[in-house]
Parts: structure tokens; C-alpha cells; sequence
């Protein structure tokens, strides 16, 4: 499942971020850069690595814009797989824990 | 790897995993009473219920559950393992064995066999642990019928309570986290393009221990340019855990061609340079896999993160009893991992590819044997340069030929191990009580000889159980121990491996015997037989002495079967038997089929080669040595006793009349039935070791001929089948497409 667009400038993560989601979320992206964007994490139910690698490609790449990329109701497992990975899920930055 | 290669793997883990528990409940069986064999009989039925979860077996998940229950109370002192609780054990074993065989090749194992041994396991559970029960969560007698009804373990009342006390874990687990390992993890793209996923397995590593990480995202590049499906993330890992290293890499095992990945014990100083602050995951809402926590065999744990077929309630059902159940056996295993780990690193191979590799070095010593042949003929004194050096490439060519033929080596003790089963199970059905004892089964062969000696060895131990070991009143009627002994012994000895299966029953009864070959019109009424050829008569073919045909033995196609078999193998088996005190048959079997030492002869012009285990001694007969003896019998006389002479060439048909004794050479050769004949060939080319070739697969089979090879000249000779001449010369003629010219 792809990720949807909820409303203007959100992007609903699917529930299962997996290797197929990866390009469908980079697409989804791509088409709202330019914008402040807020990811409703609020499904999320697994979480795969290159998905966290389109999420953190595009925090940094929102950052470099100078346009906000906000992470909200981040779901219990999205956080804790972020967590195990070595991510902040809040700054979408490496993170030694 | 896809998911068939990974149950694949798994099978064969059980097979291992089955051989394990077996032969660890065999020790106990024998008073071993070492906490590391029950152990290891426990670890055993948990890694193959573990794996099992993970393709979703539930059979076997439940009935592997069952009995890895009733041997944790062994485990924990509350179960003493007497002969009694051993027996259902042993029988479990055999069920779980079945239910891993079914779940590979299909069909199922039958219910009521599995219900009954459900009940009996339980039984031994609560029986004999009270008090166990009481402190359980739930009542164990409760949960019993549940799991006795329902097999599959989809519902949580079909698991008994696993009665352990966890004293030491979870709140201690300082204790038991010695090791601290830098991991240095960075999948590849076709990591996940495999469907493995480098969070999971970085799940599992943190369930080890005490995870710290810090992910490298230096290649990651613009959003824009990136590939999603690329792999841009890596890892540096410190885990503190109880694991050793191959545990630690075990989690990567079927990663670990995607991926570049170090793993390594800390030093003091990269904790100062890369400080890290362990952080204690609560992984609950991860878990979406089989809850396997370090679990005992962590290479399925891999398969089951990206099997989707698992069922989430296997996963409930077992979880909480596991995590639990899997820390005590990792503190058991933290014991054990040295002697574990000293065991040895093996690899799996092809068979295939071992079996090309033996065909090339065959090529090679062909080939080697030619090129000496070839200077040899240029270099009559033998000394130049090239003639040394070539002696030295026949000493590692000889080398590299023992050391691959090592590879294909392997102990008996897998097959020995499926005899003890057979003993049990034909006891079981005739009511006799038969211990059986093995030894040597660490002696190595070839492993296609230990292939194929399974099926004669279950025949003749189904034989022993049925016929050989009398009824225990009639072993008490004869001041027998009413339990009778099989022993089963395998040793090596001059280039062979010898296999003896002794009985201490009855014996042969030859009265019996003879008249059932009379009656079946297998010898003439009147014949005059010794004790040793009266024995033998059970190898005739379509004999049988069971007067009423059992299920287990006696339809009459037995002992001639196994001797066939046993002769393809190119090796003899022979009975010797003592009245009333049992037999012993003997085996003897080349360890290796590839490669023989051999005689090189001529008879007749033509070249032929004579395995050189069969030869006891040459000699040049003196014509005062030869008598004749009727018609066509020639005896040579040797050190005062009289031995047939048999010509080669004559029983070959390769020439018409016999040729004189005086002008040849006397090979003194063994029979199987350990009588002796001298076989005349014409002159000895030599001794060497010559690789077989099957005629059967490249030609015909071809009687009195055992195989083909090719010489230093390239020229092919026949090696003799010296038990078919023998036979062939005590009047039993070898068939008439047997006349052949042999190949040049």
C-alpha cells in the first residue's frame, strides 16, 4: 500500500514500511518538496530500514530547504524501531543510544 | 535463499538435532547422569520445536512442547530418569523423529501413537512433581487433556506451564553477560532484496544482550538522488551478552553473504573513544515473528522474521514460556559453549561437489600414474631430475587422494544410532527384552558404503531380535539374564571396516537349519556339511527357518539379500555360531569405494587386477607341491595343509585348458567364508593403487569381475571379484556371458 496523502502537506505513513513502500513513499515525497510537510506515523506497524533511509534522506533535504518536515503521532512501534536502529525519530537524525 | 532452502536447512538441523537427543538418551539410559547430557537431550527437542514454529509445523511444535516439558523436569531434578521414564522418552524420540519426516516428505504420523505418548509424557510430568504443579500459574493437570486432545497448539490451554524457577535471570542478568562484542553490521542491497530485513536482525541481536548502536548514515546521499531500494545504512554495535561469538554471528547466518559484517570482542579503549550508553529496549511492539529469544538455534530465527507463513498464535502461545525457557538454556549453554565450540567448525558441502572433487583427484592419479610410466620408459636408471620430482608428486598426489577421500568419511554412528530404534520397536512387538551396545561408532568410511550398509545392517538386526535372542522365559529356563545383548561394533582393520553384530541368543540351530535346506532342496539329503557351511546356508537364497513368517522377519528373502548387498559393497559378511550362547556376523567392507589397492597380474595374456586386502601371501609353486585331485581339482600343498588351486584364466575363460602351476604364481587369497584357495595367474606386474571404475555404470555387470580401471598406460584391466572365483572354483560356474576377452 502506498502511502496516501490524508490532507495538504501530510503524508499518512502505511501501516507496514517495507521494501516496496520505500519508492512508493520516495515518490510520494518528491512530489511535496518545496512545501512543509507533516508525516502522520500514527499506523505505523513495522518499519523497515530503507524506508527509515527515504524519511531520513528527506528530513535532511527538507532541513537544506529550509522548510519544515514534522514526524507526528509517531506510533509505538515506529519509535522503538527508529530507537533500535539508532535514529531520533524526532530530529530524523542519527542518534548513539 | 529462498524459503525452501531454508526449511531444507532446517530438516537437516533436525536430522542432527534428532542424532543428538537420541544418542544423549541412550547415555542416560546407560546411568549417565551428567547435567550437560540432559541438557543437551533438552536443548535438542527445543531447537526443533523452535525452528518448527517458525515454518508453522504445529504438530510438531506440540508435541515437541510436550516433551520438552517432561525433560525439563529431568532437567530441574524433579523427574528421576529411570529406565521407565526412559523408555517414553526413547519412544518420543522415535515420534518426533517421525513427525519431522512426515512434515518433509509428507504424510502424517498416526494420532493415536502421538496421544498416547502425549499422555504418558504428561504423566511423568505430574506424576512425579507435585509440587511443581502447585507453583505453576496455571494447574498443570488442567492444561493436560487440552494439549492431549488438541495437538495443534493454537490455543494457549493446549501448553502445559513450563516449570522452571528462573532464579538468576532477568532481574540478574549481569551475572550472566560476561561478553562484550563491537559488531560492525553493513547490509548490501541484496540483503534486502532477499526479503531479509536488517532491523529484524538487529531485533535479534538486541535480545542477546545489552545493545548500544550508533547508525553510519555518511553514504546516504541527497534525497533526490537516492535509490530507495538501495542500501545506504550501517551499523557499529556494542552488545554486552552471555553468547559467544558464533552465537552472535549466528543471528547474521543467513545475511551473512549480503552483508559486510565484523564481529569482535571489546577492547577497553574503543569504549572510551566510542562512548555508549546501553539502553534497554522494551521490544514488545516489535513482535511480529515467532517469539524466539534467543533461542538455541538462531539460524532459524532469521528464516522465521521473514516467513510469513508463521502463525501469530503459535507465537502468543509460546512466548512468554519461551523467553523464559530460552534464558535458562542460555545460561546452560554458556557452560557448555566451550566444550560446544571445540567440537569443531564444519561446513556444509554438496555431496556433488565433493564427489566431482574425488573424480578429478581420480583423474589426477590416473593421470599421474601414466606420465611415471611414460618417464620411467625414457629413463632407465631412474635418477634424473624429473623422475625425482615425480616421485614426489605421487607421494601428494597419494596425499591430496587420502585427504579428499577423508572428506567423504563419515562415523557410523547416525546409522548405529537408527539401529537402536529398530531394537526397540521389534522388542516391543515380540515382548523380548534386548539391550543393545554399540561401540566404535566414531569409526569412519565412506559415505556411500554407510549408506548403503543400512539396509542389510536393519535386516540382520531385525534377524537377531527375532530369531537370534530367545524368548526371556526361555533365557531364564536356560540360565540366561531374561534381558538378552546385541552388541553392534565397528572397528577398523588392514584398510577395512569391520562390522560385528553379536548376539548372545541361542545360536544357529543347525539341525534346523540343514533340514529346512533339504526340505527347500537347497543341498542333497545326504550331503555331508561342516558347522561352518551349515551356517552359511542361511545366506542361500530363499531360505527361511521361521517355521510361521512373522511381520518382522522370515519371508525367506533375508540373509541372501544382505549378503548380496553386502557383496556389492565389495565386501564379505560371515557368520560363526556357538549353541546356545548366540552368533556373531561379521561384516567386512572397504572404506572407500573410489580407490583400491591392488595386484596388477597377467593371466593370459591380459592384465588384470586383484584387490590386495583379499591376499593373504604369493608363491612360486614348486611342482612338487601339486597334486592332483580327481579329475579337474588341483590341491597346492602349503606349509603341510592342502589348498584348492584355482586357475584364473581357465574359471575366466580366457584360455580352454588349465595352465601349468609351475610356470606361474600362486595368489593365496581368503574367501568370505574364511577358507582358503590359491589362484593361479600367470605373473605379477605389480602393486598400486588403482582407481575404481564402475563397469556396471559404464558397461555391464560382468560375473567374476568386480570393476574397471585404468592404468599408468592408459590401457583398461579388470579388477577380479575374488569371492566370485572363489565361489566360482567350488563348482558353482559363473554364468556363461561370463566368457568374455577382457578389454586390452
Amino acid at each position: 500500500m502506498a502511502a496516501k496523502k490524508a490532507a495538504s502537506g501530510t503524508v499518512a505513513l502505511a501501516p507496514v514500511l517495507d521494501l516496496n513502500e520505500a519508492s512508493a513513499l520516495h515518490g510520494k515525497l518528491m512530489t511535496m518538496r518545496g512545501s512543509d510537510i507533516v508525516i502522520d506515523a500514527s499506523a505505523v506497524e513495522r518499519v523497515g530500514v530503507q524506508c527509515a533511509q527515504v524519511l531520513v534522506a528527506g528530513a535532511a533535504a527538507w532541513q537544506a530547504d529550509k522548510k519544515s518536515f514534522m514526524i507526528e503521532k509517531a506510533s509505538d512501534a515506529f519509535e522503538k524501531t527508529m530507537q533500535l536502529i539508532g535514529i531520533d525519530p524526532d530530529k530524523m537524525v542519527a542518534k548513539e543510544i | 535463499m529462498d524459503m525452501n532452502e531454508i526449511k531444507e536447512i532446517f530438516f537437516q538441523e533436525c536430522e542432527e538435532q534428532l542424532a543428538e537427543l537420541e544418542s544423549g538418551l541412550l547415555k542416560l539410559n546407560d546411568g549417565d547422569r551428567d547435567p550437560e547430557t540432559v541438557n543437551a537431550v533438552f536443548r535438542a527437542v527445543h531447537s526443533i520445536k523452535g525452528g518448527a514454529g517458525a515454518f508453522g509445523l504445529d504438530d510438531l511444535v506440540a508435541f515437541a512442547h510436550v516433551f520438552e516439558t517432561t525433560l525439563d523436569c529431568v532437567r530441574s531434578n524433579k523427574l528421576e530418569p529411570n529406565q521407565d521414564v526412559l523408555k517414553v522418552m526413547l519412544k518420543s524420540a522415535d515420534v518426533l523423529a517421525d513427525l519431522v519426516t512426515c512434515s518433509r516428505d509428507g504424510g502424517s504420523v498416526e494420532e493415536s501413537r502421538t496421544k498416547t505418548l502425549v499422555k504418558e509424557l504428561e504423566a511423568l510430568a505430574n506424576g512425579e512433581m507435585p509440587s511443581a504443579a502447585a507453583e505453576a500459574p496455571k494447574p498443570a493437570a488442567k492444561a493436560a487433556p487440552a494439549a492431549a486432545a488438541a495437538p495443534a497448539p493454537t490455543d494457549d490451554s493446549g501448553f502445559q506451564p513450563i516449570p522452571f524457577t528462573f532464579d538468576g535471570f532477568g532481574g540478574d542478568e549481569e551475572a550472566v553477560l560476561g561478553n562484550v562484542f563491537d559488531i560492525s553490521f553493513k547490509p548490501t542491497r541484496e540483503l534486502y532484496s532477499k526479503g531479509n530485513e536488517a532491523a529484524l536482525l538487529l531485533r535479534d541481536l538486541s535480545r542477546l544482550g545489552e545493545m548500544s548502536i550508533a547508525c553510519d548514515m555518511d553514504t546516504l546521499p541527497a534525497f533526490e538522488s537516492m535509490d530507495p531500494e538501495a542500501s545506504y545504512f550501517g551499523w557499529k554495535i556494542s552488545l554486552k551478552t552471555a553468547k559467544s561469538e558464533d552465537e552472535v554471528r549466528a543471528v547474521f547466518e543467513f545475511a551473512e553473504w549480503d552483508c559486510e559484517l565484523d564481529v569482535k570482542p571489546a577492547e577497553a579503549s574503543e569504549d572510551e573513544e566510542q562512548p555508549m550508553v546501553p539502553v534497554p529496549f522494551d521490544l514488545s511492539a516489535l513482535d511480529d515473528g515467532p517469539a524466539e529469544p534467543a533461542a538455541p538455534a538462531p539460524a532459524v530465527v532469521a528464516a522465521a522474521e521473514t516467513a510469513s507463513n508463521v502463525t501469530k498464535a503459535v507465537a502468543a502461545a509460546v512466548e512468554k514460556k519461551e523467553s523464559a525457557a530460552a534464558a535458562a538454556a542460555a545460561a546452560a549453554q554458556n557452560n557448555a559453549a566451550a566444550a560446544a565450540a571445540s567440537a569443531g567448525q564444519t561446513i556444509r558441502v554438496d555431496l556433488d561437489r565433493v564427489d566431482r572433487l574425488i573424480n578429478l583427484v581420480g583423474e589426477l592419479v590416473i593421470n599421474q600414474a601414466m606420465l611415471s610410466q611414460s618417464v620411467i620408459e625414457n629413463d632407465a636408471t631412474g635418477t634424473s631430475a624429473v623422475n625425482m620430482g615425480l616421485e614426489e608428486l605421487q607421494q601428494l598426489t597419494r596425499e591430496i587422494q587420502d585427504s579428499v577421500m577423508a572428506i567423504r568419511a563419515q562415523p557410523v554412528k547416525p546409522v548405529f544410532q537408527r539401529m537402536s530404534r529398530i531394537v526397540r520397536e521389534v522388542a516391543d512387538m515380540v515382548g523380548k527384552q534386548i539391550r543393545l551396545v554399540t561401540e566404535g561408532e566414531n569409526t569412519e568410511v565412506d559415505k556411500t558404503v554407510i549408506d548403503k550398509i543400512a539396509e542389510p545392517l536393519t535386516h540382520m538386526i531385525r534377524n537377531a531380535v527375532d530369531h537370534g535372542i530367545e524368548s526371556p522365559e526361555k533365557r531364564e529356563a536356560a540360565g540366561k539374564d531374561p534381558e538378552g545383548t546385541i552388541k553392534l561394533s565397528a572397528k577398523h582393520r588392514s584398510g577395512r571396516i569391520l562390522i560385528e553384530l553379536q548376539d548372545d541368543g541361542g545360536g544357529i540351530n543347525r539341525e534346523r537349519v540343514k533340514q529346512k535346506a533339504i526340505d527347500n532342496d537347497l543341498i542333497a539329503p545326504d550331503a555331508n556339511l561342516t558347522d561352518e557351511e551349515i551356517d552359511n546356508l542361511i545366506f542361500a537364497p530363499g531360505f527361511s527357518t521361521a517355521d510361521q513368517i512373522s511381520d518382522i522377519s522370515g519371508r525367506g528373502v533375508g540373509m541372501d539379500v544382505v549378503k548380496r548387498s553386502i557383496q556389492a559393497l565389495g565386501g564379505r559378511i560371515s557368520i560363526s555360531s556357538k549353541p546356545g550362547q548366540g552368533s556373531i556376523f561379521t561384516m567386512s567392507l572397504p572404506l572407500t569405494l573410489a580407490v583400491l589397492d591392488g595386484m596388477v597380474v597377467t593371466v593370459a595374456g591380459q592384465t588384470l587386477v586383484v584387490p590386495l586386502t583379499a591376499i593373504v601371501e604369493t608363491l612360486q609353486p614348486e611342482a612338487s607341491a601339486i597334486h592332483s585331485f580327481g579329475a579337474t581339482q588341483r590341491l597346492i600343498s602349503i606349509r603341510n595343509s592342502f589348498c584348492p588351486l584355482v586357475d584364473v584364466g581357465r574359471i575366466l575363460n580366457f584360455r580352454s585348458t588349465q595352465a601349468n602351476p609351475v610356470e606361474g604364481v600362486a595368489l593365496l587369497v581368503e574367501s568370505e567364508g574364511g577358507g582358503q584357495r590359491a589362484l593361479m595367474v600367470d605373473a605379477i606386474q605389480g602393486q598400486r593403487q588403482v582407481v575404481i571404475k564402475s563397469l556396471e555404470a559404464n558397461y555391464t555387470h560382468v560375473p567374476g569381475i568386480a570393476a574397471a580401471t585404468i592404468l599408468g598406460d592408459g590401457r583398461v584391466a579388470l579388477i577380479l571379484d575374488v569371492d566370485a572365483v572363489v565361489a566360482a572354483s567350488r563348482g558353482q560356474s559363473l554364468k556363461p556371458e561370463m566368457s568374455l576377452a577382457a578389454t586390452g
